[in-house]
């Protein structure tokens, strides 16, 4: 079963467009990254799935039950960790963990949700004192409190310092493992190679990729960057480099040239600014880092998922 | 339902408030200074409740102060933490959005409820000491309570408010404007409208005018609040006297404590936060 089935949404505010047809499906038990630069749409997908807004059209169905209607069965069973929120200034974070207790009306040792988390030290002080991290921390812990069987989880590690991130990708990993299915969203990429089954890509409100990270790797048309000293090269010395088969990308800044292309193409590629009169003193080849993808997705043009 | 739970983390939340803590000092003082006021002459004793019936007690501190007090302890119940995004944690938690409002409403009540009772059962612990003041138990717990209960009336209308304003700004505009509307300006308009009504009122009119300021009597917490209480006081609530306006008034009290927060919620069911 789906734990996440998005299918035709839509959301509006006023005329300003946050979603558009957006049709997503996350099956049970997976780790999904939910990627795209600030503004992508990211955060109202999140606010769907927990029926904080409402869509303007389409369906939305979380744990097999109706976002909307079945809200409150809905977040039962679900922890989360919501973005732009605040914790309550004067409880204490033993406060936090036993509101969150009560409120979903299960048994927990809010010592042990805290020790988890890695702020049991912290536990009787107020959270209006707490740093952004240990506030992160402390919703965190809030989240997982009855085992939930899907954690939603927006962008988890911001405020946290890298080794608060990789704590975070840990319990990701652990929740994982106990089976829970995990939709995190994020604009920063580390963490999401490291835990994700799968990514999605968001850009002004639509789903520009969704796949595994390999096979958005794939996907990206020209799966290498080759960078080449010359002596010097002009935007005209490119355009022949531009219309060769298998190249997706060239650029310089007169001293280097750098060239996205299929493997194949290299040759080629080095042959035509030789044949342009540039000479080439020395080459270098690069897999594309996710974070080019990343690029190449958000703000690029080249491509054809 | 979970809305006791909102309730209890609200009511923990505002009682470590600052306000809460400043308005039980200011009950005490005041109450005690009432009592001070009303002293008896030497030689002579007096009942508690003449210090509650005084002037200073019942329409200085009671049906102007708790009402003010009131709506700042609760106007900002919702719309604050909309803002600040509290309420988007409250919200992730399995809340529905009703057991938000009325958790609200409870743990404000709680939160109105404590300084009034402070501030009115510490100063008993003076009068029951002194000699010269008979001490009705029942009487002055009574009334504290009664007290309490228009508290509660004007933490609703503020919670209905502050589940509908899209601002604090806008939620301290309205909490202001009905204080404005039931205290003073009720007054204001009653008054010259005794002097028109009481000789009859318009001929138009389907009601008498001793129907109509009954019922603006009524309209208004604050009037069916000494409705209430000054039956009681009187020991006659529901056995003596006008029992229709006494049963009238605690329907209306009931009216205000349920009727803002529903209001207010059949807007916030609708909003995107």
């Amino acid at each position: 079963m789906a734990a996440i089935e998005l299918d035709g949404v839509t959301k509006r505010f006023g005329d300003v467009t946050a979603v558009t047809d957006l049709d997503l499906t996350v099956p049970e038990g997976e780790v999904f990254g939910f990627l795209g630069p600030n503004g992508a749409g990211k955060s109202t997908t999140i606010n769907m799935l927990l029926d904080f807004v409402r869509p303007t059209a389409g369906e939305v169905r979380v744990l097999g039950l109706d976002a909307g209607r079945e809200s409150v069965a809905v977040r039962r069973r679900t922890g989360v960790l919501p973005e732009g929120y605040d914790v309550y200034h004067r409880l204490t974070g033993r406060k936090h963990v036993e509101f969150a207790t009560r409120s979903k009306e299960v048994e927990a040792d809010p010592d042990a949700v805290l020790e988890r988390v890695g702020i049991a030290d912290a536990a009787d002080r107020k959270a209006g004192g707490y740093s952004k991290g240990m506030r992160q921390r402390l919703i965190l812990g809030m989240a997982l409190v009855g085992d939930p069987d899907l954690l939603i989880l927006d962008e988890p590690s911001s405020g946290l310092d890298p080794g608060g991130a990789r704590e975070m990708r840990d319990i990701v990993r652990e929740e994982a493992d106990r089976g829970t299915t995990v939709f995190f969203s994020s604009h920063v990429l580390g963490q999401v190679e490291a835990v994700c089954d799968r990514v999605g890509i968001m850009r002004e409100g639509e789903l520009v990729a969704e796949d595994s990270i390999d096979g958005l790797r794939d996907a990206v048309e020209g799966g290498e960057r080759l960078v080449i000293t010359v002596d010097a090269a002009s935007e005209d010395d490119l355009d022949a480099v531009r219309t060769l088969d298998g190249v997706s990308e060239a650029a310089t800044d007169g001293g280097t040239v750098t060239v996205t292309c299929d493997a194949d193409a290299k040759t080629a590629v080095i042959g035509a600014l030789e044949g342009e009169g540039v000479t080439v003193n020395d080459f270098q080849t690069e897999e594309t880092s996710l974070e080019d993808l990343f690029l190449a997705y958000t703000e690029g043009e080249g491509v054809s998922a | 339902m979970t809305w006791t739970a909102v309730a209890r983390k609200d009511f923990e939340d505002a009682i470590r408030s600052r306000w809460v803590a400043v308005l039980s000092v200011l009950f005490v003082l005041l109450v005690s200074a009432a009592a001070y006021l009303v002293r008896p002459a030497p030689g002579q004793t007096i009942s508690s409740n003449q210090v509650l019936n005084s002037l200073f007690v019942r329409d200085a501190l009671v049906t102007t102060l708790v009402p003010l007090i009131a709506l700042i302890v609760a106007y900002n119940a919702v719309v604050g933490e909309r803002e600040s995004g509290s309420l988007k944690l409250l919200l992730s938690l399995p809340h529905s959005r009703a057991d938000v409002v009325f958790g609200k409403v409870l743990g404000r009540a709680g939160a109105i409820a404590a300084p009034i009772g402070v501030g009115f059962l510490l100063p008993a612990a003076i009068l029951l000491v002194v000699p010269a003041v008979n001490f009705d138990a029942a009487s002055y717990i009574g009334y504290t309570l009664l007290t309490a209960v228009l508290g509660v009336v004007f933490v609703s209308i503020a919670v209905g408010f502050s589940t509908a304003a899209s601002s604090s700004r806008r939620a301290v505009a309205g909490a202001v404007g009905i204080y404005f509307l039931f205290v003073p300006l009720w007054g204001a308009v009653r008054f010259p409208l005794q002097f028109y009504l009481g000789a009859g009122g318009p001929s138009w009119l389907p009601l008498t005018g001793q129907e109509v300021l009954r019922m603006l009597r009524l309209v208004n917490p604050t009037g069916s609040f000494k409705i209430v209480s000054n039956a009681f006081m009187q020991g006659a609530l529901y056995t003596d006297g006008d029992v229709n306006m006494q049963v009238s008034a605690t329907l209306m009290l009931l009216v205000w404590i349920l009727v803002p927060p529903l209001l207010g919620l059949l807007w916030f069911q609708e909003a995107d936060l």
